[in-house]
């Protein structure tokens, strides 16, 4: 199982890139591609979903190109997009079996199926309420019911836990650990703690650009001995983030203990243990240095 | 800021946000097209037998006022009735109504950015006229006041009254939909009736009518009264020279109350308007039963949040769990064009059926297949454009033979409900033995449905269809108008082979359209 991105470009209006020669290779396992808003991960997404064509490059799963053969990847694909609606005057479990006939799954596999997601995602209780009623984070869970309906190989979530509850987010977290094993989940996030939990390979993105891609473990390598803390009074605040990459602050009674990333650090700055929010915020940061705006 | 400048502001927004639209261009290309159906004599008045103006500024002027008043107050009407719409898809609506402004001061502002846009069209065809008396030559003295006073005295306040009931049927939540484009329809036929039978009239019909039989009445005394805006290929034949419209104080006064009537009705939109609060519009789709309260539907959490189980599990499917199912299809898009219909909807549709086996076989055609067919037009409506106006379109598209499976099935959906709705009537051929009215019959089952899939897939919205439809259903089957009638209701207005031609031209229309969308098709 495996899907190449090769050199893929693609451009609206042939002046601004949305990505630019994005190459990347994957097999089982959950990816977390992270990028500010507007880096290119929903543009991404919406091309290995088939939804839109890229410009320039190939995209290929198990060897078949996209363009030439796209239901090579649409009849394994599951896909959540960043904004999707529904029909209203369905409930949730016609809306499921409307999408399962879409999908061509067979009527008695897709009745178990959806009552086993509509368990699973904790929407058991309001099966048969329509959807139009729904609050956006049901409406979010009838989405990752369906991405989930005909057993993926290939998942695409794009900003999945956007408008999930706590518990429901771990839920999800959880789902997607317990799925990554024989397929390739792609997690598309701007939310780090999503990745930190389920993926087993990130791929920072930036202006359309890929900046890294490695394990979690790598990237946190790459930081080590870059991040501070410091403790300063809070006069002193705005002048220091003048000067420096602050990852976080909290005040305390001390004073304003900042986290900061830099090779050099300031007088009275203690080394602490890197996040991978750390490691995220020094490669684009890295990036930025290198790419003029 | 006073209400003046945020008046401004909010019609300048509006304006510029439809006219950088590929839409706008199209509209212009559409009042175009109305200019050139007048100067190639496609559209004309005529009256008395035969009767029509010479070219002069006045006939000229009248000519391209009556049209653009006829066509932009109906087809206008669907375009511009969808700025309120907009604030809500676009979620803008939301940001407006956090802000001080007035109800009144939206609905205005709202009126009068319909009224710029069919004002912009309006324009096009004073800009034509012009051409069009130099092109036909018969006069080539250009009078401005005659030429452009009817445009101003007659199809302004026209326009003016088609902005302000475009945004109170849009206040409205029961005119709202596609009933509201129902109704309109029957409104506007109604308003040139109203002319027809002496009531001055908002198109502006009933000065025209009044001016021309006059002058008509000095050349023919014996002329009969009779005033017909046609379109087609018959041709006046004898000329007379009107020397425009003599605007009395009484007929400018009307004309003006017409402008004053748009503004009421701008304003009675306010009261309608509730500033896009969505608990207004949940307790409204309630009551259609469409949706619940959003706190009743919000499931409990079942454990404390320390408390949740970590175990997660999916059963996997097997491979083979993925077939063609096609027929399950049809049948899921049926249930999806179905779902959410009160019983009076099936309770009228079962009365019409009844109608058309047990009626006379004169009521049967002119009265209940007629109406059998009109009754689903709101769900035909949404064939094709389902998947647009509900943004279902990333999970439908991604999905396997999107184009060669669902699209049929969709189309397959739309036949069943025609099939259904009008098979009491194939009852009834057939048992007559009428072969080609059973043929004539099937093409129309397979012609509703293409032409709605059609306009559907390339519009994105149900409007087009809904404004159409009506249309066609009214000039042709209901008057049994060759060319017209596609459901072929008469052995003298059926036209087989042209219906027959046209199914296939949608069809392929249609899936030319689903192609074009699709990435990958």
């Amino acid at each position: 199982m495996k899907l190449a991105i090769e050199n893929v470009s693609k451009t609206y209006d042939k002046k601004a890139w949305a990505l630019k020669s994005f190459s990347l290779e994957l097999t089982p396992g959950v990816l977390g591609l992270l990028g500010p808003n507007g880096a290119g991960k929903s543009t991404l997404m919406s091309i290995l979903a088939t939804i839109t064509r890229a410009s320039e490059g190939r995209i290929t799963w198990n060897g078949a190109d996209i363009a030439s053969n796209p239901d090579a990847i649409r009849s394994v694909l599951g896909y959540l997009p960043q904004d999707f609606g529904i029909y209203p005057n369905l409930n949730a479990v016609e809306f499921l079996e409307y999408l399962a006939a879409v999908k061509g799954l067979n009527a008695a596999t897709a009745k178990r199926r959806i009552d086993e997601l509509l368990t699973l995602v904790n929407l058991g209780d309001v099966r048969k309420r329509p959807l139009g009623g729904y609050s956006g984070g049901m409406k979010q869970r009838i989405g990752i019911a369906q991405a989930l309906l005909n057993d993926p190989q290939l998942l695409i979530v794009d900003e999945p836990t956007a408008g999930l509850d706590p518990e429901e987010r771990v839920r999800f977290r959880n789902l997607l650990s317990e799925l990554s094993g024989e397929r390739i989940v792609i997690l598309s996030t701007h939310i780090v703690s999503d990745v930190e939990a389920t993926a087993t390979d990130i791929a920072l993105i930036s202006k359309g650009v890929l900046v890294a891609h490695a394990s979690p473990e790598q990237l946190l390598r790459g930081v080590e001995g870059n991040v501070w803390e410091w403790v300063i009074s809070s006069t002193e605040l705005n002048s220091v983030r003048q000067q420096y990459h602050i990852s976080g602050t909290v005040r305390r009674g001390d004073g304003v203990h900042v986290r900061l990333i830099a090779h050099d650090p300031p007088n009275g700055a203690q080394p602490v243990a890197p996040t991978l929010e750390d490691a995220y915020l020094f490669s684009l940061s890295a990036h930025r240095a290198m790419v003029p705006a | 800021m006073n209400r003046g400048h945020i008046l401004y502001h909010l019609v300048k927004a509006d304006f510029l946000e439809r006219a950088r639209s590929y839409s706008f261009l199209l509209t212009l290309g559409g009042a175009l097209y109305i200019g050139y159906a007048i100067i190639t004599e496609k559209a004309q008045v005529m009256i008395g037998s035969g009767y029509r103006g010479i070219y002069n500024s006045a006939w000229v002027g009248a000519l391209m006022t009556i049209s653009a008043s006829v066509f932009l107050s109906l087809a206008g009407f669907y375009i511009v009735k969808n700025s309120l719409e907009r604030d809500v898809r676009t979620r803008v609506g939301q940001i407006l109504a956090s802000t001080p402004i007035k109800k009144s001061v939206y609905t205005v502002a709202k009126m009068i950015s319909n009224f710029t846009v069919l004002m912009a069209m309006v324009g096009v065809l004073m800009l034509a006229a012009f051409g069009m008396q130099l092109l036909r030559g018969e006069d080539l003295h250009i009078s401005p006041w005659q030429l452009w006073s009817p445009f101003v005295l007659a199809a302004v306040p026209a326009m003016a009254v088609t902005a302000a009931l475009a945004i109170l049927f849009e206040t409205i939540p029961l005119l709202r939909g596609g009933f509201g484009n129902v109704a309109y329809f029957f409104l506007w036929t109604f308003a040139l009736v109203s002319a027809a039978i002496g009531t001055d009239d908002f198109i502006g019909m009933r000065v025209f009518h009044d001016s021309m039989q006059a002058a008509l009445f000095k050349v023919d005394s014996s002329a009969g009264p009779n005033f017909a805006f046609t379109i087609g290929n018959e041709r006046a034949y004898r000329t007379l020279v009107w020397e425009g419209i003599e605007w009395t104080p009484k007929m400018l006064a009307m004309r003006f109350a017409w402008v004053l009537i748009a503004i009421a009705l701008a304003l009675l939109a306010s009261a309608f308007f509730h500033r896009f609060d969505p608990a207004f519009e949940t307790a409204w789709l309630k009551r259609l039963g469409k949706q619940q309260n959003r706190a009743d539907v919000e499931p409990k959490l079942r454990q404390a949040p320390d408390a949740i189980s970590l175990h997660v599990h999916l059963t996997p499917l097997a491979r083979s769990a993925t077939t063609n199912r096609f027929v399950a299809l049809i049948i899921s898009e049926l249930r999806l064009m179905l779902k959410g219909l009160r019983w009076w909807w099936y309770a009228g549709a079962v009365g019409l059926w009844l109608g058309t086996v047990l009626s006379p076989d004169e009521h049967a055609r002119q009265v209940f297949l007629l109406v059998a067919w009109i009754w689903p037009i709101l769900l035909w409506s949404k064939t094709g454009c389902r998947e647009a106006q509900h943004s279902t379109g990333a999970l439908i598209f991604s999905s396997p033979m999107a184009l060669i499976r669902q699209l049929p099935a969709i189309w397959a959906a739309g036949a069943a409900l025609a099939l259904l709705t009008g098979s009491g009537f194939a009852v009834r051929l057939l048992m007559s033995g009428d072969w080609q009215g059973l043929l004539a019959w099937t093409i129309a089952v397979l012609f509703i449905p293409s032409l709605a899939l059609a306009l559907g897939v390339w519009s994105g919205s149900s409007k087009p269809f809904e404004a159409l439809y009506v249309l066609w259903w009214y000039l042709g089957p209901a008057h049994f108008t060759p060319g017209l009638d596609f459901m072929g209701l008469t052995t003298t207005s059926r036209n087989i082979a042209l219906y027959a031609l046209f199914t296939a031209g949608l069809v392929i229309a249609s899936y030319a359209g689903r192609w074009r969308k699709l990435a990958y098709a």
